[in-house]
């Protein structure tokens, strides 16, 4: 394969520790202080697919982020299970950017990078998970994108043919390079770092790029650069409420039709 | 005073936790139940460069150190003690070899213990007493080229799988180290003995009949031995097992607190009483100054610090620790009622893993006294 591997990923709160968030309804932003933030989970799965096929591929596997300063964790984790290099988009005027400022600032790291083949990203994160991220990223460089991506078989050095699951099948693709590709968890399980590797990791280099390093004007990422902007932010509580029904079968099918016709459901 | 840890420090720690999730969380009640050497796992670990942590990486270690084994051997023990207690001996005789042993010795020995390919005991005790070194009646004769060992080494950890064994035999009115390796005439092993915790850790006798071993197999200088063992014993002996202990209650604490919170009495969680919220205060502040104490010993050691300069943190690690496991575990039982006695529910493990913390690399008596004799010198 004629080209690199990027692979994008992005920090999000620690899964065990969602439930510690809580919402600035003022500013309708999520508070993450004190909860341990990680790599997005299935961006783990996306770096090892990456990984693998740099085993085959011999190519070098870049990994990619936008966010602040602490985002720099998640990429020495990534570093520690093996990319060659990483580039950590860090610039406040990345800052508060919806899925289309950073698909942008994304896209600029990705063109300033140079030499990319293949953008891997995860299907969607854990903390907004609007999965749109990598087919906006795909239009914006002109690249074809496949999402939901179980399996990926290189073939020639031209393409890949990956496998998404459909209903009881699955669909096969071949998508020629570049290309973006967006992962599920079922396509692998992300490794272990070692002690060696976690070791070897610091000595690897993170370049922190700004928005003009990334050659993208700062009008167009973050908050200025979002179409999307934040209205209103509430917490919602969810109220279920169960009834067991007693008596014959016909008495509690009858008693069920009731009670959806009172609360004029059916 | 920076409390931090090193940016590696905390990866490991991460990656040790997410291990001991997936190998050993599923498994950990059915391990138990089945009492078998966990060698496939170890294997695993060895992979990730956890098993020659502290040996350098000229001997195909990793070198990470001491506060990084510390951390290893919690995150292990958390989830399943056996496995972190693996460390604890296997590392004794792996610091021994490459702080006493020969350039030679170390290239034969240190490569294949850090891949795991090959198993290490270390052993001192005999049925005469753990406590007290003049019980060693195990002797060590040189006849020309080798020596000739007999005698008989009791609760020896690993000993029925082991490879290799460090042992101490008394050469003369002194007492001397040796290696002996697995097929050497006259070296056998007896089968696992029926210990009620740390279930996976297969504990036996060493038994040596006119075994002859090569002069080059002596470890240390002759008349020695009892500084190259104690060395070992006191900087990973017993640095691992307060790690054990450690995480043995860290893994009852965390039970007992999800249980206080789920069960519910009297129309909200038993969390809510204070009876129930004073048991927990206690396991957290004895966890938190135990964990601390671990860390301060192991931070010594890898400042450069000789286990005997070490020795009163080393010390006070052993003996906290062991002393506040079995208390915790004891707790969460409490807290978990009549539940807590099913071993299903995963503590009764940790009450019976926590008892073979008292004796293992010294009692907590040797570790007081050796305390005591430091204060009053
Ligand atoms: C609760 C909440 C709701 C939100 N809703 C919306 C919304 O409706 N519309 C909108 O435009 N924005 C929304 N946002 C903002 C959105 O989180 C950001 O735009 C974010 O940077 C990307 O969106 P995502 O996490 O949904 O990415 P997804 O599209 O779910 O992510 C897919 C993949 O893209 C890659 N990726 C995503 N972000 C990054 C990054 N920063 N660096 C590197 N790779 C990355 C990863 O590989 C990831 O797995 C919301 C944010 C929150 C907190
Ligand atoms: C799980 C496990 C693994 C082990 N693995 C190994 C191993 O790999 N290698 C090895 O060599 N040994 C091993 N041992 C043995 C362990 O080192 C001994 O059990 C320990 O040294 C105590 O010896 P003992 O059991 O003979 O007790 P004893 O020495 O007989 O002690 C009996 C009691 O007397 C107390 N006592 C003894 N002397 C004094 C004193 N001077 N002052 C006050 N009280 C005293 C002790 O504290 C104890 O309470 C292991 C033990 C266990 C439980």
């Amino acid at each position: 394969m004629p080209g690199d591997i990027a692979v994008c990923i992005k920090q999000v709160p620690h899964p065990d520790c969602l439930a510690k968030l809580s919402l600035d309804a003022a500013r309708g932003t999520v508070n993450r202080e004190g909860v341990p933030a990680v790599i997005n989970p299935v961006d783990r799965n996306a770096v090892e697919a990456s990984l693998r096929l740099r085993e085959k591929l011999r190519n070098r596997v870049i990994a990619l982020t936008m966010g602040p300063p602490a985002a720099r964790k998640a990429l020495e984790d990534a570093l520690a299970m093996g990319a060659d290099y990483a580039v950590h988009l860090c610039d406040r005027a990345f800052a508060g950017a919806d899925t289309l400022a950073t698909a942008r600032a994304l896209a600029g790291g990705i063109r300033s990078t140079g030499g990319i083949a293949l953008i891997i990203c995860g299907n969607t994160t854990i903390d907004s998970g609007t999965g749109q991220v990598a087919a906006q990223l795909a239009e914006m460089l002109d690249f074809p994108c496949v999402t939901d991506i179980e399996e990926i078989m290189p073939e020639d050095g031209a393409s890949l043919l990956v496998k998404r699951a459909w209903e009881q099948g699955d669909i096969r693709v071949r998508v020629r390079l570049p290309a973006v590709l967006a992962v599920n968890a079922k396509i692998n399980q992300p490794r272990l770092p070692n002690v060696l590797d976690i070791m070897a990791a610091r000595q690897k280099e993170i370049k922190e790029w700004c928005a003009a390093d990334a050659k993208v004007e700062a009008g167009c990422v973050g908050l200025a650069g979002s179409p999307t902007q934040f209205w209103q932010a509430g917490e919602f509580h969810a109220r279920r409420q169960g009834e067991i029904l007693r008596g014959s079968p016909d008495e509690m099918v009858a008693a069920a039709v009731d009670k959806l016709k009172k609360l004029e459901l059916i | 005073m920076d409390f931090n840890l090193t940016r590696e420090q905390e990866m490991l720690r991460d990656m040790v936790r997410e291990f001991a999730q997936r190998e050993l969380a599923p498994k950990a009640l059915a391990l138990d139940a089945k009492g078998e050497f966990i060698h496939d796992i170890i294997k695993k670990t060895a992979e990730l460069g956890l098993v020659g942590i502290i040996t350098s990486k000229e001997f195909g270690g990793t070198g990470m150190g001491h506060l990084a084994r510390m951390l290893m051997i919690e995150e292990l023990s958390r989830i399943y003690a056996s496995l972190g207690f693996f460390f604890q001996t296997g590392q004794i005789g792996m610091y021994a070899i490459e702080n006493f042993g020969t350039p030679e010795q170390k290239q034969k020995y240190l490569p294949a213990l850090c891949k795991a390919d090959k198993i290490i005991s270390t052993a001192l005790t005999e049925a005469g007493g753990g406590s007290d070194p003049s019980a060693i009646q195990t002797t060590a004769e040189l006849k020309g080229d080798e020596y000739i060992i007999n005698g008989r080494k009791v609760m020896i950890s690993e000993a029925p799988v082991c490879d290799l064994a460090i042992i101490v035999a008394k050469t003369g009115d002194k007492f001397s180290a040796f290696i002996v390796e697995k097929g050497t005439p006259g070296f056998t092993t007896s089968g696992k003995e029926n210990y009620v915790g740390l279930r996976s850790l297969p504990v036996g006798d060493l038994v040596f009949t006119n075994c002859k071993v090569p002069k080059a197999n002596l470890l240390g200088q002759e008349g020695k031995g009892l500084a190259v063992a104690i060395g070992g014993i006191s900087a990973v002996g017993r640095t691992g097992v307060a790690g054990v202990a450690l995480g043995t209650a860290e893994g009852a604490y965390a039970a007992a607190v999800k249980y206080a919170k789920e069960r519910k009495l009297y129309g909200k969680p038993i969390a809510e009483l204070q009876a129930i919220q004073y048991m927990l205060v206690d396991c957290n502040m004895e966890i938190e100054t135990a964990r601390w104490l671990c860390y301060k010993a192991a931070v010594l050691l890898d400042q450069g610090k000789s286990p005997r300069d070490a020795g009163d943190d080393i010390t006070r690690c052993k003996l906290y620790s062991c002393d506040i496991a079995s208390k915790v575990a004891l707790r969460a039982i409490q807290i978990m009622g009549g539940y807590g006695t099913i071993p299903q529910y995963e503590i009764t493990r940790r009450l019976n893993d926590s008892i073979e913390l008292f004796t293992a690399a010294g009692t907590q008596e040797i570790m007081k006294n050796t305390l005591a004799r430091s204060i009053i010198a």
